[in-house]
């Protein structure tokens, strides 16, 4: 089977901590169930994602070189 | 005056028949509207007590008049229990969920509880739930029994729209023949069953499977199914038994609270049994005012004729029952009342028969009154008609500047503003009212400090000047230098809506300079146009500082500028600067005189009689500002140059001051300011038109016609082309063309075939123009991205081609070939909608008609596309409307989800980015500037260092602006 995750055009998936979460969510003002939803069952998500975390993604842009967004693992 | 009414929330929910009768006025009996003498019938349809429509009576419940009384609802009690419409797919979703027996939901614990933490899931992600309630409600429908009482379930059918039968299957009648049908033998050499081997079979007695043969015994329960197992038939019937709306308000009344908290229904505002109607309100007479005719009869509103019949049939129903009429009477009278109930709340419902009116149009009831284009949503609340708005035509008029709009004084006499009087406007506002509302600049009603308001008119309006005093209110007429809404539908886009100030002209169209054509995407060929008058002085500011059409020059689309020079402006412009021409002085200043520069820079040189003269590219010049460095390409081909504000070299056309990406006016209103990009485009059009006024531009069809040797030269070319595509034909035939990777011999074929005769019009189309002078008019237009292509030239002059229909030569029409002229599986070139011929020389008929096929695909191309991307647009829109860039930089939407971390990933306004290929944020651009900015005196570089506020310009008409500011004297009252 091939790993979508390692795909050149899948963004980087990468799940950050509650420390992290929760400067993100003060920096934004904004409740965990506000971010952008992801499902668990995402094949670009890393195998240990449960449903509640918040990963962070860092995609190639083509005005910002990176960009980064979160979204919130749900079912 | 009314206060207006803050909302503090709205609540949806069903409402308990107890309430209907709460708040109920009266309840209504009599099907009769009036008597005899005209007086509304107590107890009837129009009750007095429902509120007043007519002017002078006072209602009977609130006591107010009619306009301040909304009316009050009365209510029919119904004879039976009805369906309401709007909730049979909830009912029906209910009927199949929840026990028969017990109202229960046939769910165990569990599953109920993770039902219940799904929904609370999704609405806590702010998601849709209904996802949740239909798999609840899958789920439940799947149990055959009851999980709290053990009852059996049966199916639940629903015929629409307010029929629900229970399905279960039951014993058929001929059973007993079934049996012996199954057990006698058949053709195919079944031997046939006896009744003791049925019995041995299925496990009963004989004599039990005796009697049941002999129809003494009724197979029912397990007996049924074992001798079904062992004949492999089927002895059920269904049976269907229909579930009336008594039934069925008893069956919801058993259901729990809980149960249907877990079906999404709040059972803390709504119970199930509340969408079985037994009391109907009835809607106040201020809903359904009927109206007097010239002839004095009353004609009844939609809804007070579906009333009529409810009540007459409720009577009837109530009547009958009493007399003690047979069941089959009494079932058709309730059908006939729910019919009637369900018409009055909704006539379009598919299955049922609409309502009809004794002309035959059907009934506008309640759910007509709400839905679709015309309805209370589209129609009446998003789509509002406004007051302090004009509609016309709209003309061009390119002495008005790009922020104006020309207003005829017939709308800006309508249209009034209103003018708050103080010590200091005192005289202005009385010289208004003094010219009264058929003078201009007038004034068409004031407003005392008590709060009355009067008319202005003709014959009070001297009078009514002398006591005008501060603390009026004077609504006067437009005049030159307010600030009004323009706009052009389709609002494609920010720039189909822009503020615009106001010249009074006369004559009764809109006029606006050329250079708004394309944001607003108007031509003059009877476009209309409207204009909204401000009535704020919030709004006013508003529109003034970002909606004039000086901040809408850049387009958010593309981030270039939209606004600029178009069509004649820009073949002026390349007339002015190709090949550098030179003017005498009285030339320069006839040039220059629609401009503001009033002054000739030094001449150039002289001429051989020792006259001083001035080029073209100096007089463009002194439209630029002193500190300007340009380097770009022009679309003339060349390359342009502009050093400190002068324009060295190159020529001005589409690519340095068109609309859509000037690179001049691009730079201006990025670089400098929005005010100098309008007054450079204001200055640049007047420019280019003295500019091809002096130079002549005139267009004929001679302009288009070759010398005769370059028609020999285009034939001989196209008779080459003719001779390649006869050759492929001839290799083709005999088979022995070689196909294209991935494509058939045909395909290749026809590739090739549109490869050769694509080449033939390309090269007719390089004779052509090798023919035409560089002073040809279309040439200029086409070179200088005016209008046109050399494309168009090569069809008018040289040959106009292969005509296509879907990409394709054209193939259609007979069985082998495209017309009867032609031979059958004929591949040559004219056969197929060749066009040797140019526009000029004329087409033959077949030319004619390959060409109209072509033509006609175009049209009905460009119809549809608009429809289709329309369509999409709109959609497109729907969905993005509510998402907003937030201050700190996030895109959300109304409930507050992120929907982008970073506007556009970058943070940064389209509009606001440089134009430049290399440094999309010119950063070292604008730090070279800095540094390079002069200062004379330490003073100067802390001011600059400081904040140092721009001049801002409002208006051309005050403050410190750049042209007409300078000339005009200031006029304005507020």
């Amino acid at each position: 089977m091939v790993d979508v995750s390692q795909h050149e055009l899948v963004p980087e998936h990468t799940l950050i901590d509650e420390d992290e979460v929760e400067s993100m969510l003060t920096q934004y003002d904004v409740k965990r169930a506000d971010l952008p939803k992801i499902k668990r069952k995402d094949p670009a998500l890393p195998d240990d994602a449960a449903v509640g975390d918040v990963v962070k993604i860092v995609r190639d842009s083509r005005t910002t070189d990176k960009a980064v967004s979160y979204r919130l693992v749900i079912e | 005056m009314q206060t207006p009414k803050e909302i503090g929330a709205i609540q949806f929910g069903l409402m308990d028949p107890e309430t209907y009768r709460d708040m109920s006025a009266t309840k209504i009996i009599t099907a009769d509207t009036y008597d005899d003498d005209g007086y509304p019938i107590d107890m009837g349809l129009m009750d007095p007590r429902l509120g007043v429509i007519d002017p002078g009576l006072e209602c009977r419940t609130c006591g107010s008049h009619s306009g301040s009384c909304n009316g009050h609802f009365g209510h029919i009690e119904l004879a039976a229990p009805v369906i309401h419409v709007g909730f049979t797919k909830l009912i029906r979703r209910l009927l199949r969920s929840t026990c028969r027996e017990c109202g229960r939901l046939s769910l165990t614990a569990e599953e109920q509880d993770e039902f219940r933490d799904g929904l609370q899931r999704n609405e806590e992600l702010g998601e849709d739930w209904t996802d949740v309630l239909k798999s609840a409600v899958r789920q439940a429908r799947k149990a055959d029994r009851c999980p709290h009482c053990g009852a059996p379930q049966h199916d639940i059918k629903h015929e629409k729209p307010t029929t629900y039968y229970e399905v279960q299957d039951v014993l058929a009648g001929d059973y007993s023949e079934r049996i012996a049908e199954a057990m006698q033998p058949d053709d195919e050499g079944d031997g046939g069953v006896s009744p003791a081997e049925l019995a041995e079979d299925s496990g009963l007695d004989v004599s039990r499977v005796n009697d049941i043969l002999s129809g003494e015994f009724r197979p029912v329960g397990e007996d049924r199914k074992k001798i079904e197992k062992s004949l492999d038939v089927d002895l059920t019937e269904e049976d269907m038994n229909k579930l009336m709306p008594s039934d069925i308000r008893d069956w919801f009344e058993d259901i729990p609270d809980e149960d249907i908290e877990t079906l999404g229904v709040d059972p803390s505002r709504s119970r199930p049994e509340w969408m079985i109607l037994t009391v109907l309100p009835v809607p106040p007479v201020t809903a359904r005012p009927s109206i007097t005719l010239d002839n004095g009869q009353r004609s009844e509103d939609d809804l007070t004729h579906k009333l009529v019949d409810i009540i007459r049939i409720n009577q009837r129903f109530m009547e009958n029952r009493e007399a003690g009429a047979p069941q089959l009477i009494i079932e058709d009278l309730w059908e006939l009342l729910q019919y009637h109930v369900t018409t009055f709340v909704d006539n379009e419902i598919s299955g049922t028969p609409p309502a009809r009116h004794r002309s035959g149009r059907p009934l506008k009831t309640l759910s007509q009154r709400l839905k679709g284009k015309e309805g209370r949503f589209r129609g009446s609340l998003s789509g509002k008609r406004v007051n302090f708005s004009a509609r016309t035509v709209i003309s061009p008029d390119p002495t008005l500047s790009l922020n104006e709009v020309g207003v005829p004084e017939r709308v800006a006499r309508e249209m009034t503003q209103t003018m708050n009087v103080s010590e200091r406007n005192l005289e202005q506002a009385k010289q208004y009212v003094r010219n009264g509302p058929e003078g201009h600049p007038g004034a068409n009603y004031v407003k005392r400090p008590d709060g009355r308001r009067l008319k202005v008119t003709e014959k009070n309006c001297e009078e009514l000047a002398e006591k005008v005093d501060a603390g009026w209110e004077v609504n006067r007429h437009l005049i030159d230098g307010d600030i009004v809404i323009f706009n052009r539908q389709p609002s494609l886009h920010r720039m189909s809506i822009m503020a615009h100030e106001v010249v009074v002209m006369p004559y009764k169209t809109f006029r606006l300079n050329t250079v708004v054509c394309p944001p607003y995407n108007a031509d003059f060929d009877g476009d209309e146009m409207n204009m909204h008058a401000l009535q704020t002085e919030e709004s006013r500011a508003e529109a003034r500082v970002l909606m004039r059409v000086q901040e809408q020059l850049l387009s958010p689309r593309f981030g270039e500028n939209i606004i600029g020079a178009i069509q004649d402006h820009i073949s002026g412009t390349y007339l002015l600067t190709n090949g550098n021409p030179q003017f005498s002085e009285t030339q320069a200043l006839d040039l220059l005189r629609a401009t503001s520069i009033d002054t000739l820079p030094e001449p150039v040189g002289e001429d051989e009689t020792g006259e001083p003269y001035w080029t073209g590219r100096q007089l463009f010049s002194e439209l630029l500002p002193d500190d300007l460095n340009l380097e770009f390409t022009s679309s003339a081909g060349d390359e342009v140059l502009i050093e400190d504000g002068r324009l060295v070299s190159g020529t001005i056309d589409e690519d340095a001051v068109g609309a859509f990406g000037g690179e001049v006016v691009d730079t201006l209103a990025k670089v400098h300011s929005k005010t100098r990009a309008r007054v450079f485009v204001n200055e640049v059009a007047s420019l280019a038109m003295r500019a091809i006024m002096h130079f002549g531009f005139s267009i004929g069809i001679d302009d288009e016609s070759i010398p005769d040797e370059a028609t020999a030269q285009v034939d001989e070319a196209i008779g080459n082309a003719y001779d390649r595509v006869n050759e492929l034909i001839e290799i083709y035939d005999a088979g022995e063309l070689e196909s294209l990777p991935g494509r058939t011999v045909d395909e290749t074929l026809e590739m090739k075939i549109m490869q050769q005769l694509g080449k033939a019009r390309d090269s007719a189309g390089e004779i052509a123009e090798d023919h035409f002078s560089d002073d040809n008019p279309a040439v200029v237009m086409a070179r200088s991205g005016a209008r046109g292509s050399m494309l168009n030239l090569t069809q008018m002059a040289g040959c106009v081609g292969q005509q296509a229909v879907r990409g394709e030569r054209i193939n259609r029409g007979y069985e082998g070939r495209t017309l009867s002229h032609y031979q059958k599986d004929d591949l040559s070139a004219d056969a197929h909608g060749f066009v040797e011929n140019s526009y000029r020389s004329g087409l033959n008929p077949r030319e004619f008609f390959f060409h109209a096929m072509g033509g006609r695909e175009g049209l009905v191309d460009t119809a549809v596309r608009t429809s289709k991307s329309g369509y999409l647009q709109r959609r497109l829109i729907n969905a993005l409307s509510e998402l907003e860039a937030q201050y700190d930089g996030t895109v959300r939407d109304t409930s507050g989800t992120v929907v982008q971390f970073e506007f556009g990933e970058d943070g940064t306004s389209p509009v606001k980015v440089s134009s430049s290929e290399e440094n999309p944020i010119d950063v070292e651009n604008v730090a070279d500037r800095i540094l390079d900015a002069e200062f004379e005196s330490e003073e100067e570089k802390e001011l600059f260092l400081g904040r140092q506020e721009r001049p801002t310009n409002i208006s051309e008409y005050a403050g410190p602006g750049l042209d007409k500011a300078q000339s005009l004297e200031v006029e304005s009252d507020d």
